[in-house]
């Protein structure tokens, strides 16, 4: 029996869906559980008939989700993330896990050369990316070259002081855990999923996905992925996944039209500007989410060469232009 | 009114046979499809008991399907 | 799909890089691999059982119980073994095809141990109906080849006269995308009836007397022609399921039926009576003829609303009897949430049943009037109109496990298939409504 999922690039940064209930949904030979967060639609399927194992993983995982959720979203003001950010020139304490959070962060930094970062996130207010195709022309939110410059003095991985134990931004930072957030809530849940039950489960938050193990009876699951241009008829595409994660980035709902020319939301954190000539998304195989997410986001930020990249690192993907 | 509503009930098989091709839904399409009361032999037991009764009160049976063996009250 | 296996560049080796960043973050005991061969995971088959009571009484006439217990088994491979046990008892009284008279009638037990009397102006039953039966049934599915999915089971039942033994194949083809689905089956049936007072000899009179006579013996056994006989039934069945959107699924089937051997009713009689004062002259034995072809053609929709699920059906049914009759039947299930018990629901059930007489149907026959070849008062194949309202009622106990209870009205109204009432028969009721009610419960764990 196969069973597919869509997967939804769903972006509405804008959205404070404070909605936690847990749905359960039974299903021949497995249970699907849904519920919101991070601004996503989330579900969690698990191939038992046990009613009371579902809800209970449903439960874990959920909880764990937005705890994630909680701690670090800029949207939450009593979040981590939010304290840090308040307190921008003075030190502020950090726990373990947002110590490794941060490091990770690091990493990424380096081996993207500068081009990931989490501190690029007060780009944003130079930019607004809505997804409206205005046949008016232009945005009015195109800034300036000044503009940019002006906001890029706020940007760099450099100017952050942090250890195991306390933080500092330079004065203007703010970092955001949004490019790593969901695919570490991901392998947090597949984590807990697996410390509960050998059934198998799929995690799979907002399209970002990981699978405890393949299907009963070896079968893989079957993952559909939609097509930027939502309104064309081309089919989707499905990929089978025995283990390991999937992240798609991509721009298929947040981008910005300017002189004609599509923007895409990724921006260069070193120059300020979108990136030029981005395929319009990138899938990812891997064998956490998290790596799948870094790895189709420096993808993207590759620009041209997004594909090249990846196939020099012999990662699988798939990319849409 | 006899042939009228012979006529409702399978115009969809007409339709149907011509118009296949638009038909159907892609496998991830299938979240309704799959809940247990969308089985077309949803609730067999009631099925079956039911079955029985109607057989030994009416002159007409089976013609739904066989699954699990079926009434056997010929 | 791109996945070229290229030499590496000279660039750092980002994929080896992030391994050991993200096992960092995430710990490296809780690291898998991507799409290696996965762990079979062996999963435990699991039994699925279902068991049911149903209840059903007629005012003043029969009662059964009925009890199912159904064991279901899914195996690796989409393997499923489905066995189940039924047994029914019934009890009460039924119709014996006579016709009601002014004045106290009475008939012989079909064992031909006894008599009974009848009112004046009541319809004649009989009420040594007591019988119990038991039924297994074993039934193995499995997918013989991609999109291919065969089945096949056999079937017993006994009671104190009766005794069937059935098997049954079927092999279903599955085509785009699974969406429309071609099926065909068949069954096959042979059944032994020892009836307690043997095989009447068709349209003989109905001894009456007193069983307790010595000659009484002799004299019945004269009605006899045998103590048992036997009765053969082929089903063929072409289904054709069809996906139409995400919310609606549709069936159509064609259906043929052969029954072969004997088909009379052992204890049905029929009322000969005068053709100007309506009274009974003689009872006699009924006839039917051996074989009987049936044909039906049987759609069904099923249509997911934003939480309601309608089901409509229709079968219309012919043979060669020149019966003919309409079936529709209808469920809505109505989700009522958690707030009534956890994921309750109510589900109304509404059927409605036409159908015509038999050709050979005859609620009594003329005193002098030359004898058809078959003739039954049978009101079961005389001209009916049946209609069930029913509701029923479901939640889940205990670890998810679903429990149900449903009850319905059923009823019966047999109607005037066009046969002029001499005499008497005016003030009786020939054709008499019965009312019953079906109540069940249903547990699975």
């Amino acid at each position: 029996m196969l069973l597919l999922l869509k997967l939804l690039i769903l972006s509405n940064e804008n959205c404070l869906n404070k909605d936690r209930t847990i749905r359960l949904a039974k299903s021949k030979g497995s249970y699907g559980i849904t519920f919101n967060a991070m601004a996503s639609p989330c579900e969690v399927i698990i191939q038992s008939t046990d009613k009371q194992l579902a809800a209970k993983l449903g439960d874990i995982i959920a909880t764990e989700v937005w705890r994630i959720e909680d701690k670090y979203s800029r949207y939450n003001q009593r979040s981590v993330c939010s304290v840090i950010n308040n307190n921008a020139g003075h030190c502020v304490a950090i726990d373990e896990e947002t110590y490794l959070l941060l490091n990770f962060a690091e990493q990424c930094y380096q081996l993207s050369d500068g081009l990931f970062d989490i501190s690029s996130g007060v780009l944003r207010k130079t930019w607004s990316f809505q997804g409206v195709q205005s046949s008016q022309g232009d945005n009015d939110n195109f800034p300036t070259e000044a503009q940019v410059k002006q906001n890029l003095m706020s940007v760099g991985w450099r100017k952050i002081d942090f250890d195991q134990n306390q933080i500092r931004l330079a004065n203007g930072m703010e970092i955001d855990f949004g490019g790593i957030g969901k695919e570490y809530a991901v392998d947090r849940a597949v984590i807990l999923a697996k410390q509960l039950t050998n059934s198998p489960v799929l995690v799979n938050l907002g399209g970002d996905l990981a699978v405890t193990s393949s299907r009963l009876h070896n079968e893989p699951w079957q993952v559909a992925i939609e097509h930027p241009d939502t309104d064309s008829n081309l089919t989707d595409m499905i990929i089978s996944l025995k283990m390991g994660a999937l992240a798609t980035s991509g721009d298929a709902r947040r981008f910005l039209i300017h002189d004609g020319k599509r923007y895409s939301h990724i921006l260069n954190a070193k120059t300020g500007w979108p990136i030029n000539e981005a395929p319009r998304s990138i899938t990812v195989v891997a064998p956490q989410c998290i790596q799948a997410g870094i790895l189709a986001t420096l993808a993207l930020l590759q620009g041209t060469q997004a594909e090249q990249f990846l196939e020099d690192q012999e990662i699988k993907f798939w990319a849409r232009r | 009114m006899k042939k009228n509503i012979k006529l409702v009930l399978f115009i969809p098989l007409i339709i149907g046979a011509t118009g296949c091709a638009n038909l159907g839904v892609e496998p991830w399409e299938r979240d309704l499809l799959a809940k247990d009361e969308m089985s077309l032999n949803a609730s067999p037991i009631d099925v079956a008991l039911d079955d029985h009764i109607y057989f030994s009160k009416e002159a007409s049976s089976g013609g739904k399907g066989f699954g699990g063996g079926g009434c056997g009250c010929n | 799909m791109k996945t070229k296996t290229k030499t590496k560049t000279e660039k750092t080796n980002i994929k080896a890089a992030l391994t050991l960043a993200t096992a960092a973050l995430l710990g490296t005991s809780n690291l898998a691999q991507a799409n290696t061969v996965s762990t079979d995971s062996a999963q435990e088959s699991t039994w699925e059982f279902d068991s049911a009571f149903l209840f059903y009484s007629e005012v003043d006439r029969v009662s059964a119980g009925e009890a199912i217990f159904n064991a279901k088994k899914t195996f690796a491979n989409d393997e499923i073994l489905n066995l189940k046990l039924t047994v029914d008892a019934l009890t009460g009284a039924s119709a014996s095809g006579a016709v009601a008279q002014p004045e106290v009638q009475t008939f012989t037990r079909p064992s031909g141990k006894g008599q009974y009397d009848i009112a004046a102006g009541e319809v004649p039953l009989d009420d040594t109906f007591q019988d119990t039966r038991v039924q297994l049934n074993a039934q193995w599915t499995q997918p013989i080849a991609p999109n291919y999915t065969a089945s096949g089971g056999v079937h017993i039942s006994k009671e104190y006269d009766y005794l069937s033994l059935g098997i049954n194949g079927n092999l279903a083809f599955d085509f785009d995308r699974k969406n429309s689905t071609f099926s065909a089956g068949f069954s096959f049936f042979q059944d032994t009836f020892t009836p307690e007072g043997g095989i009447p000899k068709p349209f003989s009179s109905m001894l009456i007397g007193d069983s307790s006579s010595p000659t009484w013996d002799n004299d019945f056994t004269e009605t006899r022609i045998g103590s048992e006989d036997t009765k053969t039934t082929i089903d063929i069945l072409l289904g054709f399921t069809q996906v139409i959107n995400r919310r609606m699924i549709t069936q159509f089937n064609y259906s043929y039926s052969m029954v072969d051997g004997y088909l009379t009713d052992p204890f049905k009689i029929i009322s000969v009576v005068n053709g100007s004062t309506g009274l009974t002259q003689d009872n006699i034995y009924e006839s039917r003829p051996d074989s009987r072809v049936k044909q039906s053609i049987y759609a069904q929709s099923l249509y997911h609303f934003d939480s309601t699920v309608l089901d409509v059906s229709y079968r219309y049914m012919w043979d060669d009897w020149e019966i003919t009759s309409h079936t529709l039947d209808t469920r809505f299930r109505i989700p009522l949430g958690d707030s009534f018990g956890t994921e309750s629901y109510i589900q109304p059930h509404f059927r409605f049943y036409q159908q015509s007489a038999a050709e050979f149907y005859q609620p009594f026959l003329i005193d002098g009037d030359a004898l058809p070849t078959y003739a039954s008062a049978d009101y079961r194949i005389g001209e009916m109109t049946t209609f069930t309202v029913g509701l029923k009622y479901g939640l889940l106990v205990n670890n998810g496990h679903d429990l149900s209870f449903r009850l319905e009205y059923y009823r019966q109204t047999p109607t005037d298939a066009g046969f002029d009432e001499p005499g008497a028969l005016q003030e009786v009721d020939l054709y008499p409504t019965i009312d019953a009610i079906i109540a069940q419960i249903t547990y699975s764990f």
